[in-house]
């Protein structure tokens, strides 16, 4: 009687799919998305990019720089309220940018766009200057 | 004989104990994950962002040496109209003919474009100047600023 009982037990196990390998690549794949994702980072006002023809492609990043029509300036969803803060903020963190991808607003003033530029750019400490690049519309 | 069934009892007893060991219930954990690793791949974008390079002087005094290559001046829109009026080289230009304007360049300037720029310009207008002189071939495209003390 016992014998049988331990048999079945045996058997039932045998009948079970193998979770741990699966387990194994889940957490893999976890591991992978984890690291590679970027969180999107909306700023707080909307902004519509202008449009281009010609364009290069930029890896998506953390801190993107948005101006929006007013002037309004804000480093992925952090405003700035004052370009000092903006020039504090890109040297705190400058080994993560690599290239600074620059969102204006179609109605952005110029004037404003290029303080901006000139700013980051003082505050870089590479002798061969930031990298900036003017983001543009995804469609064509 | 009541010695013999104390026995028999306590081997019952460990042979229980040995064929169930404690697990872990894996089962939520597996769950969790899942719903983790769906929550990353859907937020994950692997789209790159387009856009337009600006190759800026690296930083420091600006060189003293007037640059040289192709000039365009825009200045503030009217009232009432978002577009400045441009000007190329003294002569004022519209968008539709900039891009023979760079084509026909001499040879010699067409390395580099300056933009001079009013600072109420939209930023639009600039980036439609930067796209044309792209497609006309000229890659290094500068500002024109202020120097500050």
């Amino acid at each position: 009687m016992a014998l049988n009982l331990a048999q079945r037990r045996k058997t039932n196990d045998e009948d079970d799919i193998p979770m741990a390998p699966m387990i194994d690549c889940v957490f893999l794949l976890l591991i992978f998305f984890m690291v590679s994702a970027v969180m999107k980072a909306n700023p707080p006002f909307t902004i519509t990019l202008p449009d281009s023809s010609t364009q290069h492609e930029f890896t998506r990043k953390k801190y993107n720089l948005f101006v929006n029509s007013d002037g309004r300036v804000s480093i992925d969803d952090q405003e700035m309220l004052t370009l000092e803060d903006m020039e504090l903020f890109i040297a705190a963190h400058e080994h993560q940018i690599s290239t600074l991808i620059i969102k204006a607003d179609k109605r952005a003033k110029h004037g404003v766009v290029i303080d901006v530029v000139e700013r980051a750019k003082m505050r870089s400490s590479k002798t061969e200057g930031l990298e900036i690049a003017f983001a543009v519309s995804e469609e064509d | 004989m009541q010695q013999v069934g104390e026995a028999k009892l306590s081997l019952l007893a460990t042979k229980l104990r040995e064929r169930k060991p404690p697990t872990l219930s894996m089962a939520p954990m597996i769950d969790c994950v899942f719903l983790l690793l769906i929550f990353f791949m859907v937020s994950t974008t692997f789209s790159p962002i387009p856009g337009l390079r600006v190759q800026l002087p690296p930083p420091g005094k600006p060189s003293p040496d007037k640059p040289k290559g192709l000039t365009v001046r825009i200045a503030n829109p009217e009232p009432g109209e978002y577009r400045g009026t441009m000007v190329l080289n003294d002569v004022v230009v519209q968008v539709e003919e900039m891009f023979n304007q760079f084509i026909n360049a001499p040879e010699e300037s067409k390395n580099m474009l300056i933009i001079q720029s009013e600072r109420d310009v939209l930023h639009e207008q600039i980036v439609q100047v930067m796209d044309i002189a792209k497609q006309a071939g000229i890659d290094k495209i500068g500002f024109a600023i202020v120097a500050r003390d």
